[in-house]
């Protein structure tokens, strides 16, 4: 009964963030819906042999991921995907509109959010699962399926390479400025 | 974590959550304003770990909790069907099919659907086969069948406290009480069922090609073998219908219904119609019973009344002290309840000294009249 419960409340707090992270996965929603069902049925049947010291949500997303990328070989209508490392990342970030006053950093955010945007998936979903799940360099490799070096590639590239840009772009954006007055 | 002083990396920002709660919900726990304004450098690094935050937007996943709760549930049915194939195959783990033996049931096994599919495919559709004997035989649970050869409806009631009107010419198999963490039903003819409510333990009923579930509704089933369509009547509540796969090797299509929705499902091509409101559908509306047209809701009505109306709809004989009650009037709804929640819930209301007893159809309320 402990266990019952215990159970439920795991689902209850993390189901709408595994189905939201899923559905960046894969368009088709009832296939993500049964893929996070799964990986909570498995976790009620392999209760006994799943290890108490991993980390509930790492574990949670990166099995949410694996289980999608296996329906993603297996289904015809998937066309061309047949690995795991062909799964893309879908989720576009927004701008907090509502805590921005004024348009000067309006127009900066609006630029940023726009590179991020423009990020190579794998790259994107890097950041998400830093930024936004929490996640350690080490278990975004272990969810991404990489080592540790590239996971921490894909996260420094991702900053790197923005800020770049956007460095750029901001200059630039100085310069037409300036010119125009 | 590490000590922000030492941060140098707008990474290093992003990753805090406290500076994240800053940000974001004005929260200060940590003094970042303070901090912040120490060191010029140190704020141009602030600013723009800001402006990342403020572009790497991502909302709040927008499910409700009803939709959680449905999910839980349907996460609990697969739990329970994958543990019943664990335990299949539980007794000889890895070499399993390594076994002679276990090769040849298998073989027979195989062929077994493959002249059952040629069977369903062939022979169903032209003679309509008892599918009802075949479910009944496959369930291991023991079953209680009860079979109304009379003119009248009869009244069932099951062990969660369920009701089942049960029409003439018809079956039901159901398990005494009911174990494990599903209720399992089998129906030949025609039922009007009022399901209790448990949202863990959901209720199914097998009905030649179809299967219906819920958590705790009420609807008709009309599933005749020597009948084309097999037609689901929503009264109240939600109700989830799929066909039969073990049955109808197809399909995999689940409909949902809502009250006043039906459902016919045809044997022959295995296709849904669904019929958005029975209400505007003369033929459906008039196969409908007594029990689907009288009102439930009662508001300051004589118990002698109420109980009149309950006789009527369950065609069941009430024997109880007119006199007694004559003075004691209810305002409830007993919509959507199966018949013995109905009787609990009068004589909940009429007092500690009001009990019933239920036998068949025949009830008996002994009662010494309302406090």
């Amino acid at each position: 009964m402990g266990d019952e419960k215990a159970f439920s409340h795991l689902f209850e707090k993390h189901y709408a963030h595994l189905i939201r992270y899923g559905n960046s996965l894969s368009p088709l929603k009832d296939k993500v819906q049964d893929c996070v069902q799964e990986v909570f049925t498995d976790i009620w049947i392999y209760r006994e042999s799943i290890s108490e010291s991993i980390v509930v949500k790492a574990y949670l997303l990166s099995s949410v991921r694996k289980r999608i990328a296996r329906h993603q070989e297996r289904d015809r209508f998937f066309g061309k995907t047949t690995s795991i490392d062909t799964i893309e990342f879908l989720l576009d970030f927004s701008i907090e509109h509502d805590l921005i006053a004024d348009e000067t950093t309006a127009n900066k955010v609006f630029n940023l959010n726009k590179l991020l945007n423009e990020l190579p998936s794998r790259q994107k979903e890097a950041l998400y699962l830093r930024y936004h799940q929490g996640l350690s360099v080490d278990e975004i490799a272990s969810t991404l399926d990489v080592n540790y070096q590239s996971a921490n590639n894909l996260l420094y590239r991702a900053v790197l390479n923005l800020r770049k840009d956007w460095k750029d772009i901001i200059l630039l954006f100085l310069a037409v400025t300036t010119s125009l007055l | 974590m590490q000590e922000r002083n030492n941060y140098i990396e707008i990474e290093d920002f992003l990753s805090n959550e406290s500076f994240n709660l800053w940000v974001k919900y004005q929260i200060d726990e940590q003094n970042w304003e303070e901090w912040t304004l120490e060191d010029p450098k140190r704020a141009k690094l602030v600013e723009e770990a800001r402006l990342w935050i403020l572009a790497m937007k991502v909302s709040e996943p927008t499910l409700n909790q009803k939709t959680i709760d449905i999910a839980l549930e349907k996460t609990w049915g697969k739990i329970n069907k994958k543990e019943k194939n664990i335990n299949i195959f539980q007794k000889s783990p890895k070499k399993f099919l390594d076994n002679k033996w276990i090769k040849s049931v298998a073989a027979v096994f195989i062929l077994g659907l493959i002249s059952s599919w040629f069977y369903n495919n062939t022979i169903l559709n032209t003679t309509s086969t008892p599918i009802y004997n075949e479910l009944i035989q496959d369930n291991k649970e023991g079953l209680v069948e009860q079979t109304n050869n009379s003119s009248k409806p009869q009244i069932i009631t099951l062990s969660d406290g369920s009701s089942v009107l049960l029409q003439p010419n018809s079956k039901l198999s159901y398990p005494k009480t009911f174990v494990g963490n599903e209720r399992k039903v089998y129906l030949s003819g025609e039922g009007f069922f009022e399901i209790s409510k448990n949202r863990k333990k959901p209720f199914f009923v097998y009905a030649n090609e179809i299967v219906t579930r819920v958590v705790g509704t009420s609807f008709r089933i009309r599933a005749y073998d020597n009948q084309p369509d097999i037609e689901v009547l929503v009264h109240t509540g939600e109700v989830k219908i799929k066909s039969n796969q073990s049955v109808t090797k197809s399909n995999n299509q689940e409909v949902v219904l809502f009250p006043n929705q039906a459902l016919q499902f045809s044997r022959k091509n295995l296709t849904f119609n669904k019929i958005n409101d029975i209400k505007t559908d003369r033929t459906l509306i008039q196969t409908t019973d007594n029990i689907e047209q009288l009102s439930f809701d009662f508001k300051d009505t004589p118990v002698n009344q109420i109980l009149k109306i309950i006789e009527e709809a369950y065609l069941v004989q009430i024997d109880y002290p007119k006199d007694k009650l004559k003075n004691c009037y209810l305002t409830t709804s007993l919509n959507d309840q199966p018949l013995p929640e109905k009787l609990k819930i009068i004589c909940k209301s009429l007092g500690n000294n009001t009990t019933y007893e239920m036998n068949g159809n025949q009830i008996i309320i002994t009662s010494k009249g309302c406090d």
